[in-house]
């Protein structure tokens, strides 16, 4: 048993053939002013399945997930080092627009964020952004987002109303159409459900599972639970570091690391 | 553990004489905004009548009223305001979301913290030497220009604040769904801070409703009604100035009245911008 304590590996990242992969990340680090944040990540997200990020606080799971939309370079300061590689192309170049890769890479935030606007301008906002839809065809995505987001039976009487009179859950499953609207072909979430209650957070898993079939998925959560019933793939990241990557069901009932072993047993973290 | 009995008689001591220094504070000051509310009302109620809004000025012991000064004073601030609220609201929003940390950002929000407090008399100095003096002619405009300039630094503060409020979320989650950053401060960062950029600018509109100083130097006075701002320019602040100052009763009645219409309409528009604060406020 002590012989293969030392044997195990620091690291342990499975290579998904090529065919499957929708987002590749290539030696990335990731720098909030001198202080490096992320350590040579080196990690492929599949298309149509969800990943999940894992690890405890200030790992660099949020870092990551928000380099690949480059919602980062909002704040002069931050930069990022590496290739991020969607469908081949690598997001982090200088002539990227960045504006068109958030459209194709969609964002659910921790907090519910509704913009002050009624629900259907909330769901519409990204959409007239980048299509001239008419009338009816714009209603019709609104629908059919709000109806995908398992929130269309909820408001379908008051979508004149602030997008703000809604719940916490009800909020955030609007984040959830507003983002799938705009028709990306990722969607990154960054921790969905933290500030929801367990019926909530329930309706917004179901949504998830639902959403896999189009698109690309990577969550970051803090419940074990939640990346255990929701993801296909998941890393286990520290310190900036990614330490495991694998199936799911292979990295929850056998990690290859004694870190991400400690971690799932709840030994640290 | 939470001492049993009474707390001990130095602090109930130290409590009651801190309480009743706060209460001695407030009721002075509510007695002074009283006693002017008082007098305001008691002189000037005498002096409001039809004539005072349909006539101009009058010579002293001839009938007349306050039109002339009146509609100098609106069309002076609705000009004033309207350069006010362009030059406030850009340049509070380039503080808030552009240059947030940057050294000319700070260079800038100092500058508008000295204009803030810089006298109005001296502001009145300064326009009458850039647009008075070499135009060689007191105007409307040059007024709307030093009541500007005492809006202006008003309307960038606040909506700077208000601005800054704005939780990093909400812009993110805009430009997380591909909008530009522009589109993101008008469509989203303004929409939910509208109560509040409101709010200051109707601050800046009450400040600048009573400012004589400015005046002085700059639209001085017209007897007549006059609709031409490139002309001298009547005005509330002003004509009180004067008629307040001068030996004849009916003129010092219509100075009372003009006080009146000016403390009236500052009152409302300060309530009006609370209660737009407190709709902005999150439940």
């Amino acid at each position: 048993m002590n012989a293969q304590l030392e044997t195990q590996p620091e690291t342990a990242v499975l290579d998904l053939p090529p065919e499957v992969v929708k987002l590749a990340i290539r030696d990335l680090d990731f720098f909030y002013g001198s202080k490096q944040a992320l350590f040579g990540v080196n990690v492929s997200f599949a298309a149509n399945a969800v990943t999940a990020l894992i690890g405890p606080s200030g790992c660099g799971k949020s870092t990551l997930l928000r380099t690949l939309n480059r919602i980062y370079s909002l704040y002069p300061g931050q930069r990022a080092k590496g290739q991020v590689l969607l469908d081949g192309e690598d997001v982090l170049g200088p002539r990227v627009d960045v504006a068109a890769l958030r459209a194709r890479v969609g964002m659910v935030f921790q907090k519910p964020t509704p913009f002050p606007m009624s629900i259907f301008d909330n769901v519409a906002y990204g959409v007239r952004l980048y299509e001239k839809l008419s009338r009816a065809d714009l209603t019709n995505r609104v629908e059919e987002s709000l109806r995908r987001a398992a929130l269309w039976d909820e408001v379908k009487d008051k979508l004149r109303e602030s997008g703000l009179s809604l719940s916490g859950g009800q909020q955030q499953r609007l984040c959830v159409a507003r983002g799938i609207a705009v028709r990306p072909e990722v969607l990154l979430l960054d921790e969905p459900a933290s500030a929801l209650d367990p019926i909530s957070t329930a309706r917004l898993e179901e949504t998830i599972s639902e959403l896999k079939r189009d698109y690309t998925i990577v969550i970051v959560t803090h419940n074990m639970g939640q990346a255990a019933r929701l993801s296909d793939h998941t890393g286990f990241m520290y310190l900036g570091r990614l330490i495991e990557f694998g199936e799911t069901e292979q990295l929850f009932t056998s990690p290859v690391t004694s870190r991400a072993r400690d971690y799932i047993t709840g030994r640290f973290g | 553990m939470i001492a049993p009995g009474a707390p001990r008689l130095s602090r109930r001591l130290a409590e009651y004489g801190f309480l009743g220094f706060c209460w001695l504070a407030t009721g002075l000051a509510i007695l002074a905004l009283a006693a002017i509310l008082w007098s305001l009302l008691r002189q000037g109620l005498g002096g409001l009548n039809l004539d005072v809004f349909t006539k101009s000025t009058p010579a002293p012991g001839s009938t007349g009223g306050l039109l002339n000064a009146i509609l100098g004073s609106v069309m002076m601030c609705a000009v004033a305001m309207l350069g006010a609220v362009v030059v406030g609201v850009l340049a509070g929003t380039w503080l808030a979301e552009y240059a947030r940390d940057s050294r000319y950002g700070k260079v800038v929000r100092f500058l508008n913290d000295v204009l803030l407090s810089a006298p109005s008399i001296l502001v009145g100095l300064f326009v009458y030497e850039i647009l008075v003096a070499p135009l060689k002619g007191f105007s409307g405009f040059a007024g709307a220009a030093a009541l500007a300039l005492i809006a202006a630094p008003v309307i960038t503060r606040t909506t700077e604040d208000v601005l800054r409020l704005q939780p990093a979320a909400l812009r993110e989650a805009s430009v997380a769904l591909g909008a530009p950053v522009w589109r993101t401060i008008l469509h989203v960062v303004w929409k939910a801070a509208r109560a509040g950029m409101l709010t200051g600018a109707l601050l800046a509109f009450a400040r600048i409703s009573g400012e004589t100083a400015p005046l002085l130097f700059t639209a001085l006075n017209n007897q007549f009604l006059n609709l031409d701002l490139t002309r001298p320019t009547a005005n509330l602040p002003v004509v009180i100035f004067n008629f307040a100052l001068s030996a004849y009763d009916d003129w010092r009645r219509l100075a009372w009245a003009g006080a009146l219409l000016i403390a009236a309409t500052v009152l409302t528009v300060t309530i009006v911008a609370r209660l737009f604060a407190r709709e902005s406020r999150p439940s």
